[in-house]
């Protein structure tokens, strides 16, 4: 019997409800403390061996579309989203959304997650960038979205501790000097910095100190390359923690086996090497007090009559391509809800939880990405390294924001690969080959031809990723409705999404932006929006299109009023005292930067908190560190 | 020459009758002054050196996809030997010495006798196979207690019989020295190589400043191969915490054996534990003893050979500046590492292009060889900014 089906009636300390990267955390320091905790997983937990990492690479390697899901096995009983699961089509909207989730538009929300032990964040790009402090209060300082209970000064300490839990890369003096972000004296990041990549340099040599003029404030802006904080091995530190240094954690499965970015540059969707951080490398870490239990969905959460939450209902099934499973419950002191932004809510919806402010499930945000693409006159050698080392970071930041949404101007290592899908697409025009299987075949190169064509494009491709930051909207939502239901019978997420006239205004300055950047480069602009793209929209008189990030946040705000947000500034329910919701969910802005660094803080800061509730519940307790092993081995005899 | 098999008593490595590369070596014995010492370290250094393209001609030789747990382990064990190069070179800087590894005196061509061993085992190119995973097993075997060299008790001027042996005796001898010269381990830390400069597998690369680093060096060297005396696993668990891993002799063990050790299992007991297969015929198969003058001048695989065995001397470079006062020169080593891979795969994967050798099935390599020309040539090329080290300068 599988031991999903075996827990039934059991009681922990804590339950941790998914093993991505918010929970891998939560159960790590959790168990570390002593408590007990169960961390019931949806998916399979396949990843964590290294035949099974091997299998993905497989996988990966033979999957004609590279898509972030693509090395990932399909699993009917906890079925993820796939971003080609939103297709061209004519009807209401210019899309359908033919995959698990349901899209109700206008606009598509263009993005996946992971349902697998690991999570989301095993397909992750890998960037680690903090918020700015101004990111916190956008509401006060620019009047738009909405603003944190608490700041950026409350997270400090919670930034470190997530750097060193995930091990990150960077140039804090840089950071500071470019960005002005404030660190603890003397802090540098557990390892040296990324090196730039070649297109960087290319980059810095064209264009730093020179200024492009924002066009929706006519405000020059002076243009600078700045290395970006990474989530991904190089050289450790030596200067760390008062000089005493930082270990990179191994790979996964295979000890021994923790290697640097080596720059095979397909961090999403797998690092080859795991050079890349990823949550299993958390996992590793648990102590005997954490229990793993897999192909466990989880239903509901079940709550008292006192409004405190008693447990959790789950599916237990054996087989993921069976969608057959039988029900169990399991108890505890506290539940830690960590599902993703948008499985918890989904979550919580169908347990009718939570929800005295009508706020779960709303707020739906991502960076939306507004692409750019062009081809230099020289060779510039994209494809070296992770998908991209640096930044254009001026655009996030100052009274700007007040018009139109700020971004990250983020400089592509990967070519044209986002924006138009190479090289395949390449090999595929010269090939001759039509877009519709209607057309006649055009002329074809091969050979020598056709390799030194190929060579001479790809070297050039340059791209950007305008990464805007997306207003907390309420109608920007996840709702569920009986009548959409997944195969173990499960209601799926119906997603509501669209832009608002900020976001819009800000991919108008950034286009304006854009232009004047190629001009200084001397490259060949090839930017083409196609009307028939899911995304497309026109914003007076211009089409755009734009992409997901995969940052899914807001979708159980925080906030210091229990009337109009979810959680509490600890991620704690308002409505359940022990109900705790961690994520990005929980997220009530998310300014230009990448959301999981950010996560991992509030989540370490969360479970300072679970810990006192915890001790608090079991006074008088002493709590002692389990005892170490006497010996490694049995044939280790030692003195 | 006939050679018995420690392990099974079968007399094997028979199939190589041309002598055997060795560099130049004085008598073996505790070394009792510096440079003595010195010697014995850089002989060491060597030693480290020519078991890696034995075991990457192994690896790279499996066939794309197959014998995964082979290659893995393959691949464990000679990062590991590049750690212990790398400890070498920092306790032959600590004493003052000039590591040499860019020198066709020290990097010898194959097949090889192993500095100081006292058995003519030739250490050759072999593909993978039983015979290839059984030459490991040879490097690699624990010593027995009762050979080693007991305070005062010289070693058998004939050579070692355990590499453990090798480096006790080197251990002894730093012993004595250090006692009469307390300013032994003096040696311009800057030249030393440490976690910075390189990681990436069990252990961890650590200066060499006093006796006590530099006997842990020793210690990890010696256990890392055989393993900790009376156990099957090497010391990263005792001493840096890290996950208890098997040691080389045991890790080839399981692939010669086709089977994985158990929880319970000691070098005694031999792998019980669940089985291993391999498969021997998905590798590619090579002469052992191929030159590049087999193969005709201007063809492909000549040229691609040749090619390879300049590459070859780059790294040789990099890893001597490395150890010569430049350790970042290991990053630009690794990009070169990478090229030699992608350049051995293609020869491997190509027919030998004598028509009767490819009809028996046997495939092109990479032959590692090495002419004081080549070096030349090579650090011509990197003085003049060719490769990994100018894009590193360029990008510093
Ligand atoms: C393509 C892509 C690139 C990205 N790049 C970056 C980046 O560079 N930087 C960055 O900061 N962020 C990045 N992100 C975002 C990042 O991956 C997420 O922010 C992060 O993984 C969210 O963590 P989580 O723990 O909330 O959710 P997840 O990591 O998705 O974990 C949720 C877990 O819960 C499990 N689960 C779900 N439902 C249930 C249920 N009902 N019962 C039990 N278990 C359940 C899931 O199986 C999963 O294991 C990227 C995302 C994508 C898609
Ligand atoms: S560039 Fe390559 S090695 Fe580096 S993190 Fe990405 S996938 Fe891993």
């Amino acid at each position: 019997m599988s031991p999903a089906r075996d827990l039934d009636g059991h009681r922990y300390d804590v339950i941790v409800v998914g093993a991505g990267w918010a929970g891998s955390l939560v159960a790590k320091r959790l168990g570390s403390q002593g408590w007990r905790v169960l961390v019931l997983e949806a998916g399979t937990t396949t990843l964590d061996t290294w035949p099974g990492h091997l299998d993905a690479m497989n996988t990966f390697y033979s999957s004609l579309i590279k898509v972030p899901n693509a090395p990932y096995r399909a699993n009917t009983a906890a079925p993820s989203p796939s971003v080609l699961d939103t297709v061209p089509h004519k009807g209401v909207h210019r899309y359908q959304s033919v995959g698990y989730l349901v899209q109700e538009g206008p606009l598509p929300y263009g993005t996946d997650y992971l349902r697998a032990g690991g999570g989301t964040g095993m397909h992750w790009l890998g960037l680690t960038p903090r918020m700015l402090p101004q990111d916190f209060k956008v509401r006060t300082e620019f009047g738009y979205g909405r603003d944190w209970p608490i700041g950026y000064d409350d997270l400090q300490h919670w930034y470190c501790e997530a750097e060193r839990e995930i091990g990150v890369a960077g140039d804090a003096a840089e950071q500071t000097r470019e960005i002005g972000l404030p660190f603890p004296e003397g802090y540098v990041f557990p390892m040296h910095e990324i090196p730039s990549s070649y297109v960087d340099r290319v980059m810095a040599e064209h264009l730093d100190g020179k200024t492009v003029v924002d066009p929706g404030t006519d405000e020059p802006v002076e243009l600078r390359v700045v290395n970006t904080p990474h989530g991904r091995n190089s050289t450790p530190n030596q200067a760390y923690d008062g000089g005493r240094g930082f270990r990179p954690q191994d790979a996964v499965g295979l000890p021994n086996y923790g290697e640097r970015c080596v720059g095979n540059a397909s961090c999403t969707p797998i690092c080859p090497v795991q050079a890349k951080y990823n949550p299993l490398k958390t996992q590793a870490q648990w102590s005997r007090k954490v229990t793993l239990i897999d192909r466990a969905v989880v239903s509901r959460v079940l709550v008292a009559d006192n409004g405190r939450v008693t447990g959790v209902e789950y599916q237990a099934y054996d087989d993921p391509a069976t969608p057959v499973a039988t029900t169990r419950t399991v108890e505890a002191d506290v539940v830690v809800v960590a599902a993703h932004a948008i499985e918890s809510a989904r979550l919580l919806l169908a347990s009718e939880l939570a929800n005295s402010s009508d706020q779960v499930g709303r707020n739906l945000m991502d960076h939306p990405v507004m692409l750019a693409w062009g081809l230099m006159p020289h060779q510039v050698g994209p494809f070296r390294g992770p998908g991209s080392t640096s930044a254009f970071e001026r655009f996030r930041m100052g009274e700007s924001r007040k018009e139109h949404a700020p971004w990250r101007l983020v400089i592509a290592n990967w070519g044209w690969t986002w924006a138009a899908g190479s090289p395949g697409s390449d090999v595929a025009e010269m090939l001759g080959i039509p877009e519709t299987p209607f057309q006649q075949r055009k002329k074809a190169l091969y050979g020598v031809p056709l390799r030194e064509r190929l060579g001479d494009r790809i070297g050039r491709q340059i791209a950007f990723q305008f990464e805007l930051e997306q207003d907390a909207q309420p109608g920007n939502r996840v709702t569920i409705d009986r009548r959409h239901r997944d195969a173990l019978g499960n209601c799926r997420p119906i997603l509501s999404y669209d832009l608002s006239d900020h976001v819009k205004k800000g991919m108008q300055a950034a286009m304006g932006v854009s232009h004047q950047i190629f001009d200084l480069l001397g490259a060949e602009e090839r930017t083409a929006y196609q009307a028939d793209a899911p995304s497309y929209f026109e914003y007076e008189g211009t089409g755009y299109a734009f992409n997901g990030a995969g940052h899914g946040c807001g979708t159980h705000v925080m906030g210091d009023d229990r009337r109009t947000s979810v959680v509490d500034q600890w991620q704690r329910s308002w409505d359940h005292a022990n109900l705790y919701l961690v994520g990005c969910g929980s997220m009530p802005s998310i300014g230009t930067s990448n959301p999981s660094l950010t996560m991992s803080a509030l989540a370490l800061r969360s479970v300072e908190r679970i810990h006192q509730d915890l001790t608090e519940l079991h006074r008088p307790l002493v709590l002692r560190p389990a005892p170490a092993p006497e010996y490694a081995h049995p044939t280790e005899a030692r003195p | 020459m006939t050679v018995r098999d420690p392990l099974t008593g079968l007399t094997g490595f028979t199939d190589i009758k041309t002598p055997l590369a060795e560099i130049e070596q004085p008598p073996f014995e505790i070394p009792r002054t510096v440079p003595k010492l010195r010697y014995f370290l850089q002989a060491a250094l060597a030693l480290e050196f020519l078991t890696i393209p034995p075991y990457l001609t192994a690896m790279y030789t499996i066939k794309p996809g197959a014998n995964q747990e082979a290659w893995y382990a393959l691949r464990a064990v000679v990062l590991e030997e590049m750690l212990h190069m790398t400890l070498v070179a920092n306790m032959l800087n600590a004493v003052g010495g000039k590591p040499v590894v860019a020198d066709p005196r020290f990097v010898t061509d194959y097949p090889a006798k192993l500095p100081y061993a006292k058995e003519q085992v030739p250490i050759a190119l072999r593909g993978f196979g039983r015979e290839a995973i059984r030459t490991g097993l040879w490097i690699e075997r624990p010593e027995k207690m009762e050979d080693l060299p007991r305070t005062g008790k010289e070693p058998d001027p004939r050579g070692w019989t355990s590499i453990g042996q090798f480096y006790a005796t080197i251990r002894e001898g730093m012993r004595r020295l250090a006692e009469k010269q307390p300013d032994l381990f003096d040696g311009d830390l800057t030249r030393q190589v440490g976690p910075e400069d390189f990681y990436n597998s069990g252990g961890r690369a650590f200066p060499v400043t006093d006796l006590a680093s530099a006997l842990k060096a020793i210690e990890l060297i010696s256990e890392q191969g055989e393993g900790v005396p009376g156990s099957i696993y090497n010391p990263d668990e005792r001493l840096f915490g890290q996950a208890n891993e098997l040691a080389h002799y045991f890790r080839f063990m399981e692939v010669h054996e086709e089977r994985r050790y158990g929880p319970l299992d000691t070098p005694a007991s031999g792998p019980t534990g669940p089985a291993l297969p391999i498969d021997w015929t998905a590798a590619y198969r090579i002469d052992p003893q191929a030159k590049v003058a087999d193969y005709p001048p201007d063809s492909e695989v000549r040229l691609a050979a040749e090619h390879f065995n300049q590459v070859y001397a780059r790294l040789l470079w990099l890893l001597d500046r490395s150890f010569n006062g430049e350790p970042k020169q290991l990053q630009a080593a690794i990009p070169v590492m990478l090229e030699l891979r992608d350049l051995a795969a293609q020869l491997y994967a190509n027919p030998h292009p004598d028509p009767a050798r490819a009809a028996k099935g046997v495939h092109a390599s990479a032959t590692f060889e090495i002419t004081q020309a080549e070096l030349l040539a090579a650090k011509k090329q990197l003085d003049t900014g060719a490769g990994a080290t100018a894009l590193l300068a360029s990008l510093a």
